[in-house]
């Protein structure tokens, strides 16, 4: 398969689906991505896979981090992370990754609050 | 052999420490909310935009069909089905080589990401429908079905085991791999998947192949007669325990 | 004659081991479908075989035993156990390549006290550091989901640091085994 050209893709969904100001909801990120541990043999070509993992996540809302994370390649392939986030007011969400080998992928999410 | 004759003779003197060999409740619980975050979501999603933009999207699906777009998912719930103009019972991966072909375009392999991904999102259409395959619609069907029963209970391959050998009860565990029943576990309702050994999306097609394998025997060729055969049996136990299509599933 | 005579005798002999194996076979279901049993040690990844070859495997650049890993974050200091820490794992992991981890601490987060970071460990692999995630009281609740590869049978731990400077932890342990047929 060619090496990304493309963008590696991920997606944020924001739970529940309505909510207000005030509210604590529950923010999950999906990327795509190897998190090859560098340890692994190719199945085609029985070569070691080098290691290719994301290494740092933040998590922001206009621009503010309000979440830090540092991962390792023992999280596991197309990885999956969780926090929650209390509502302030209209904006985005976005979420940044940088992975060891240099390779950086941002993904915004909006939040609309319901009116009260 | 004398590895498993040890695991038998151990099974044996530990059966009274009562522990479940397959999941707990409290694990299946926590199963089923991985569910809610699939990675095979953004495979779906990626299949949606090829869809889109290489299918030219359900419009085109439809008319190639002759299907009404209001009746699609309705219709996409059935599969597989004899499609009059393919001359064959066909699975939807089938369709969608055969509308790349009426394009003008060459056919993609039914083993591809593309396929893999299309047919995801082109059966997720049809989410929450019942699984409403119709093994008697005609003779095709009925055909496709009776080869497909044969070759889920026929024994074939040097372990001398059938489909039926394994699948046949509810709560089967081999070394805490569970092997579903079929009809139960919404197996024709619940693929293409995402494996999480293999961290990626496939058929049910490409997923049987692979059982067939380490099962010791020849997998049969993707959008074979037999493949699909096995497919239409398989699909129709799911359909008799009326489940519902739910793409993508998530697997082992 | 003769030959034909001994081509028989062959064919008998190899359906009569083909036979044996398949009955063989279906016993060996049935007790697998039948049995309700703790798992045989002999089927969880063999821990102390593996211990052997990992020393002997090339070691990758993020290596470091849970030890070191907890000495690192903690700097030393004293961490206590604690039921404030939630930590939800499998008891049987379905598959190794992708076990759910998720950690739930009570605290008020607030500026004044909050949870300033959950640290996954693992007890076994060779890097026993997962992820470190860094909360601020914007997240209002200390929690944090995600799903690790556990290559063997190893205890899962939630490290905590809290605003005041303490820590505490909690661990869990999860069989991970090899699967029946792929």
């Amino acid at each position: 398969m060619a090496e990304a050209k493309k963008a590696r893709k991920a997606m944020i969904k924001i739970k529940p689906k309505k909510y207000k100001v005030g509210d604590t909801v529950k923010v999950d990120f999906i990327a795509i991505h190897p998190m090859d541990t560098g340890m692994a043999k190719d199945k085609e070509t029985g070569k070691i896979k080098p290691a290719h993992y994301i290494e740092d996540i933040t998590f922001s809302f206009d621009g503010e981090p309000f979440t830090k994370m540092k991962v390792w390649e023992s999280i596991s392939t197309n990885p999956y992370f969780s926090v929650n986030y209390k509502v302030t007011k209209k904006g985005k969400i976005t979420v940044a990754y940088k992975d060891n080998q240099g390779e950086e992928v941002l993904k915004t999410k909006k939040v609309k609050p319901k009116e009260a | 052999m004398k590895k498993v004759l040890l695991t038998l003779a151990l099974a044996g003197t530990l059966v009274t420490a009562g522990e479940q060999f397959s999941m707990s409740k409290a694990d299946k619980k926590m199963y089923e909310e991985m569910l809610e975050n699939n990675p095979a979501d953004i495979f779906v999603a990626d299949g949606e935009e090829q869809f889109e933009d290489n299918f030219d999207g359900e419009e085109a699906l439809a008319k190639f069909l002759e299907v009404s777009e209001k009746k699609l998912a309705e219709y996409i719930a059935g599969f597989p089905r004899y499609v009059k103009k393919m001359g064959n019972v066909v699975g939807l991966d089938q369709v969608l080589q055969a509308m790349q072909v009426e394009q003008g375009k060459s056919k993609s392999d039914l083993n591809s990401e593309t396929i893999f991904n299309v047919l995801a999102y082109v059966k997720s259409l049809a989410n929450d429908l019942p699984v409403s395959i119709d093994v008697k619609a005609n003779k095709e069907m009925e055909d496709s079905y009776k080869l497909g029963e044969k070759l889920y209970t026929t024994v074939r391959g040097y372990r001398g085991l059938s489909c039926k050998s394994c699948h046949s009860l509810p709560g089967t565990v081999l070394r805490t791999q569970t092997l579903p029943e079929m009809g139960a576990a919404n197996t024709g309702g619940t693929w293409p998947a995402y494996r999480m050994t293999l961290s990626n999306l496939v058929t049910l097609q490409a997923r049987s192949a692979t059982c067939m394998r380490d099962a010791g025997q020849e997998p049969l060729p993707l959008g074979s007669k037999e493949m699909v055969a096995l497919e239409v049996y398989i699909t129709n136990l799911a359909k008799e325990n009326k489940k519902v299509v739910a793409i993508p599933g998530l697997k082992r | 004659m003769f030959y034909k005579l001994k081509q028989k005798k062959n064919n008998l002999k190899k359906k009569g081991k083909q036979m044996e194996r398949r009955n063989f076979i279906k016993s060996l279901m049935m007790a697998s479908a039948a049995a309700t049993v703790a798992t045989p040690s002999m089927l969880l990844a063999n821990e102390s075989a593996k211990e052997e070859a990992k020393a002997a495997v090339v070691k990758g650049p993020n290596d470091m035993p849970l030890a070191d890993a907890i000495k690192a974050i903690t700097d030393g200091k004293e961490v206590k156990e604690s039921d404030m820490i939630k930590l939800t794992v499998p008891e049987i992991a379905e598959n190794g390549a992708v076990v759910p981890v998720k950690v739930e601490v009570k605290s008020p987060m607030t500026d004044k006290d909050h949870v300033k970071s959950i640290h996954i460990l693992n007890s076994k692999n060779s890097n026993s550091r997962c992820a470190d995630i860094m909360l601020t009281p914007a997240n209002d609740k200390a929690y944090f989901s995600t799903r690790v590869k556990l290559a063997e049978t190893q205890e899962i731990i939630a490290l905590v640091a809290l605003s005041d400077g303490t820590f505490m932890k909690a661990g869990k342990s999860i069989k991970v085994t090899i699967g029946g047929c792929g």
